[in-house]
């Protein structure tokens, strides 16, 4: 991790390219260190859409798409993740993705080829079913995934049995991100400006620990520290800043990180080390800040920026690859060396 | 309130909506504990509040409901279930209310009566209880830390040191119990939230720990928690402060 505290610009030939014949918006960075696999996500407006597996290989720096490991996913994925930690239940080369878009499902990326393992269907009629706009695994307990929907529930399912663990009705509006604090507690924002924490031994209740300022303006993503619990980062619609927040301070925002020319799409925080957050946006910039222990009275600059050529959609750093961040911005997705 | 207890109930008669209608126009919507009073009239002030949203509202939309909005509450309510604020929320001029008569006295049979043929040929479908917590909420000027667990060494709180403005003062907590509790056991179990814990010295409002490294404590945050909470003496006295305010 970069120790220097004034900003410095990642150089052209620290970053790994893939070109995709569609625009990207989803992405997922396997956990398995021996693989280094990647998962992106196509982003058409049609019904039809895919889901391409790519292989980075870390010596030649270069990122290989394996033809035969790409399927058709219905409807644009919103979001991909891989099995958190290698399962012992799987081969030893089979990978679990699973996507969200009208369901959740579940995929088994083997050598060659990519096998549909269970769609998650909790409708109860079979005409209609609420879209999904994200889901998280849980870590600490891989069985378990939440996803979070337009219809203002979010589902927790038990993957290994295939049912529904619990469903609540989160928000007042539609639900737009969900994420694991830890084995029992999640945390999720919505349109109706909140963000919530729930915890599965308390279904009665929830904790409203931040809600936007002007009323009813939609949080959009939210990013829990995994290193350090008692952050989470959030965003707001067409917002530049990025909010920081203290579970133990609620309402207050520690920070707010506000360098971004234009509104943020996407925050990460780093897998490795509890005070970076890298986020990324409209203005084309992936920054990465670090966030100190005392606050200038300027409020705090990022110390790294890299400008990329267009708006960037989607930001993902991984635990098993700590030193690349993965980008996606139109067509390409890049990899670029922290 | 008016001071006596006989408010009227049952059918509002045409003057009373008269005179209900004057007063809103008058004052405007809002402050309906005085409207009673003020349009004197004798009714519970949530009468009247029901009854001009309900009824009295220019803004209603009068007649039957279109086949436009009658497509879109069956879509609706197929989403959303007998949640009828929000399916209201949708159908500009129209109240809860209505809908949800509209619902029950229509639409209910027809759709009824469709599902039963689905249900029919589908295969059983197993019913999963939907819960809606409730959210606990703390006042925006009031700051409180939880205590994480006392084996943490981390930790934000100290006690009356005053001279630093920075300062956390210990356990401030909003003085409505119900707003306490992220964890239930919090309040069954019994600790003393000064006990035990290694206090660091005067921390900064801001990420606090400046003395110690960030170190990966997350981890054991939620567990011990709990583990702790449990075990050691509940000082009742500690939760009912005093608003303690403290700056952030």
């Amino acid at each position: 991790m970069e120790n220097s505290t004034h900003e410095s610009h990642l150089r052209s030939d620290n970053s790994i390219s893939y070109e995709s014949p569609y625009p990207v918006y989803a992405m997922a960075i396997s956990s398995r260190i021996q693989q280094q696999r990647i998962a992106i996500g196509s982003f058409i407006e049609d019904y039809s859409n895919r889901v391409d597996i790519l292989s980075l290989n870390p010596d030649t720096l270069s990122i290989k798409p394996h033809p035969s490991l790409s399927f058709d996913h219905p409807y644009p994925p919103t979001k991909l993740m891989f099995h958190p930690s290698t399962p012992s239940s799987l081969r030893n080369s089979a990978d679990l993705l699973a996507s969200s878009g009208d369901y959740l499902r579940l995929w088994e990326v083997g050598d060659n080829s990519v096998d549909p393992v269970s769609v998650l269907n909790n409708s109860k009629t079979s005409e209609f079913c609420a879209p999904l706009t994200s889901f998280d695994w849980n870590e600490i307990e891989p069985k378990r995934i939440g996803t979070c929907s337009i219809d203002t529930t979010c589902t927790i399912w038990d993957i290994e049995k295939g049912v529904v663990e619990t469903q609540l009705i989160a928000h007042d509006k539609e639900v737009y991100d969900i994420a694991w604090g830890e084995a029992r507690v999640f945390s999720s924002v919505s349109a109706d400006g909140s963000v919530r924490i729930f915890d599965l031994r308390d279904k009665e209740h929830s904790t409203i620990i931040y809600e936007s300022p002007h009323p009813d303006t939609p949080l959009l993503r939210l990013a829990w520290n995994k290193q350090d619990l008692r952050y989470m980062a959030t965003i707001l619609m067409d917002s530049n800043k990025v909010v920081i927040l203290d579970i133990r301070s609620p309402t207050i925002p520690v920070a707010e990180l506000d360098r971004h020319r234009s509104c943020v799409n996407a925050i990460a925080w780093a897998p490795h080390s509890c005070r970076h957050i890298c986020s990324a946006g409209d203005d084309s910039q992936a920054l990465i800040w670090e966030l100190p222990t005392v606050a200038g009275p300027n409020g705090i600059d990022p110390i790294s920026v890299y400008s990329a050529p267009s708006e960037i959609n989607q930001l993902q750093w991984s635990a098993a690859q700590p030193d690349w961040i993965a980008i996606a911005f139109s067509n390409k997705m890049q990899l670029l060396k922290v | 309130m008016e001071g006596f207890l006989g408010v009227r109930k049952g059918a509002w008669t045409e003057e009373e909506d008269n005179l209900l209608r004057q007063c809103v126009e008058k004052y405007g919507e809002g402050k309906w504990h005085q409207v009673p009073l003020r349009a004197g009239l004798n009714r519970c002030r949530k009468s009247c509040r029901l009854r001009w949203l309900n009824y009295l509202k220019p803004s209603i939309k009068r007649g039957g409901f279109t086949a436009d909005e009658v497509d879109l509450i069956i879509r609706l309510h197929k989403l959303l279930g007998n949640r009828w604020s929000l399916i209201a929320g949708r159908l500009p001029g129209r109240t809860a209310n209505d809908v949800k008569n509209n619902w029950n006295s229509h639409i209910h049979k027809r759709v009824v009566s469709c599902k039963e043929e689905v249900k029919g040929k589908a295969k059983q479908i197993t019913k999963i209880n939907v819960i809606r917590p409730r959210p606990l909420t703390f006042k925006k000027n009031v700051s409180w830390s939880i205590n994480p667990s006392p084996k943490m060494v981390n930790i934000e709180v100290q006690l009356g040191h005053g001279d630093n403005d920075s300062n956390h003062s210990a356990l401030t907590v909003p003085s409505n119990e119900d707003d306490i509790l992220l964890w239930k056991d919090l309040l069954n179990g019994k600790e003393s939230i000064t006990v035990a814990q290694e206090l660091k010295g005067p921390t900064t409002t801001f990420m606090a720990e400046e003395n110690a490294p960030w170190t990966k404590t997350g981890d054991h945050f939620f567990d011990d928690m709990h583990g702790c909470w449990g075990d050691l003496s509940f000082d009742v006295d500690l939760w009912n402060f005093s608003n303690q305010n403290t700056k952030l």
